[in-house]
């Protein structure tokens, strides 16, 4: 399955956008799961997921080309 | 009102004579005078907001002029808020701008936001920024929000429901602050100028578009924004949960905003609700200081026995949580080992208390 992964903040200093290739990911916790164990930075972090452009606030089934969005808060002015 | 000073917009189409008025009946509150503040403030007083409350307990720095543009190198010093108003009264004679130059804390927050119909948050701080989310929820204002970090920015606007989506607010986003020093403010990670002058901009033109209802505003949206790149990307919020929001002034005046209202105290008790919350991070450790022989027994797959009698060998040894709640029969023991940690770990912890502890909280210890 083809994932695009669009990265914002502080973790794009970690992550890059870029497209991967994932298998056996059915849904956001997955994937979720499948992010930390890449990135395990990512697990002392406050950040919040968007498929395809929706905040996701519940588990939710990831198709083939998806977006996926990882988002954490920003507080500087 | 000088129809001529407005002229320009009036005569846009689209826009006209009565969202010009919609603009002069508005009391619009920007709470932060600074990166965000001042060209938002600038933008809001030009096209003819009736009423405009500014807040900011800070003064002038020479490290702000890169970003602030209200300010001037003579201003150094002086109160932001005074500068700011005295600016913006002299380019728009017709407004009223009022001045408030205070911190907002718990007990003061709810009073001034309630005599303001927009709030916008151009704050540089989470508590801060969830202090205003939590009061704008509760007194339902609507509150544009825009924030930066690095080269990027956030801009959305909560609390206003559109007809397709009830009003969301932060919570549905982050539904609790990060930990200190997790996120970086610009003080600590720097900023260009004219980052923050942009998005501040924007958040003028989303409270302009919100009150003369024009367009699409970012209403349950948040639109990311990227200065290098140039690229805006913006995704829908809906409601989430998991996440507290006082509903009373009661309610509000017990939240922890972590403000400095809040004394000196380290550790902070809880609730059993705030319990069960932080059960769910998986860096809490739930420890028991009760002696091995005191009922209930309570699951120790959740907590860790540390009886007080032990606790001092047990505080000798690592362990790698972040956060510890302490739990014990009334609430008076867990604090004393509270107080025992906090000296030990400093702010390397987060320490919590169960208050009242098991007795109060009974139902919750004893459900199936």
């Amino acid at each position: 399955m083809k994932i695009e992964l669009i990265i914002f903040g502080k973790i794009a200093e970690f992550i890059n956008n870029q497209n991967i290739e994932v298998d056996g990911i059915a849904d956001t916790d997955a994937f979720k799961q499948y992010l930390e164990n890449q990135f395990p930075a990512l697990k002392n972090m406050k950040y919040k997921l968007a498929l395809n452009k929706n905040i996701i606030q519940e588990n939710t089934e990831i198709t083939n080309h998806a977006t996926i969005a990882i988002m954490p808060p920003f507080s500087g002015g | 009102m000088s129809a001529e000073r407005y002229n320009r917009q009036i005569i846009l189409k689209g826009f006209g004579e009565e969202a010009q008025q919609q603009l002069l009946r508005a009391k619009i509150l920007v709470i932060g005078a600074g990166g965000l503040g001042c060209p938002a403030l600038q933008y809001l007083a030009a096209a003819g907001i009736g009423h405009i409350g500014i807040v900011d307990d800070d003064t002038i720095s020479l490290s702000n002029l890169h970003r602030q543009i209200l300010f001037s190198t003579a201003d150094i010093g002086k109160l932001k808020v005074e500068i700011a108003a005295k600016r913006l009264q002299e380019m728009n004679t017709q407004i009223g701008i009022i001045r408030h130059p205070i911190r907002l804390q718990k007990n003061n927050i709810l009073d001034i936001l309630s005599r303001y119909d927009y709030i916008l948050d151009g704050t540089d701080n989470f508590e801060s920024r969830y202090l205003i989310n939590d009061a704008c929820a509760l007194l339902n204002k609507p509150l544009i929000f825009a924030a930066v970090s690095g080269f990027e920015g956030q801009l959305a606007i909560f609390n206003a429901p559109d007809h397709l989506t009830p009003s969301t607010n932060y919570r549905d986003l982050f539904p609790i602050p990060p930990d200190k020093g997790e996120i970086a403010n610009c003080a600590e990670n720097g900023v260009l100028g004219v980052l923050p002058g942009i998005l501040g901009t924007m958040a003028a033109a989303e409270t302009i578009k919100l009150i003369a209802k024009i367009g699409q505003p970012l209403t349950n949206k948040i639109l990311s924004y990227n200065l290098l790149t140039q690229e805006q990307y913006t995704i829908e919020i809906s409601h989430g949960g998991g996440y507290t929001l006082p509903k009373t002034v009661d309610e509000f005046l017990n939240m922890d905003y972590q403000d400095t209202s809040e004394g000196p105290q380290g550790y902070k008790e809880i609730d059993a609700s705030e319990l069960i919350k932080l059960q769910q991070l998986e860096s809490t450790i739930l420890i028991d200081v009760r002696e091995r022989h005191e009922v209930p027994i309570l699951d120790k797959q959740i907590f860790t026995q540390v009886p007080m009698s032990e606790f001092g060998a047990f505080m000798s040894k690592e362990f790698y949580q972040k956060h510890v709640v302490l739990v014990c029969q009334h609430g008076i023991r867990s604090v004393a080992a509270a107080e025992a940690m906090q000296e030990k770990y400093g702010d390397a912890k987060k320490i919590y208390s169960l208050k009242g502890g098991i007795v109060k909280w009974r139902d919750h210890f004893l459900k199936p």
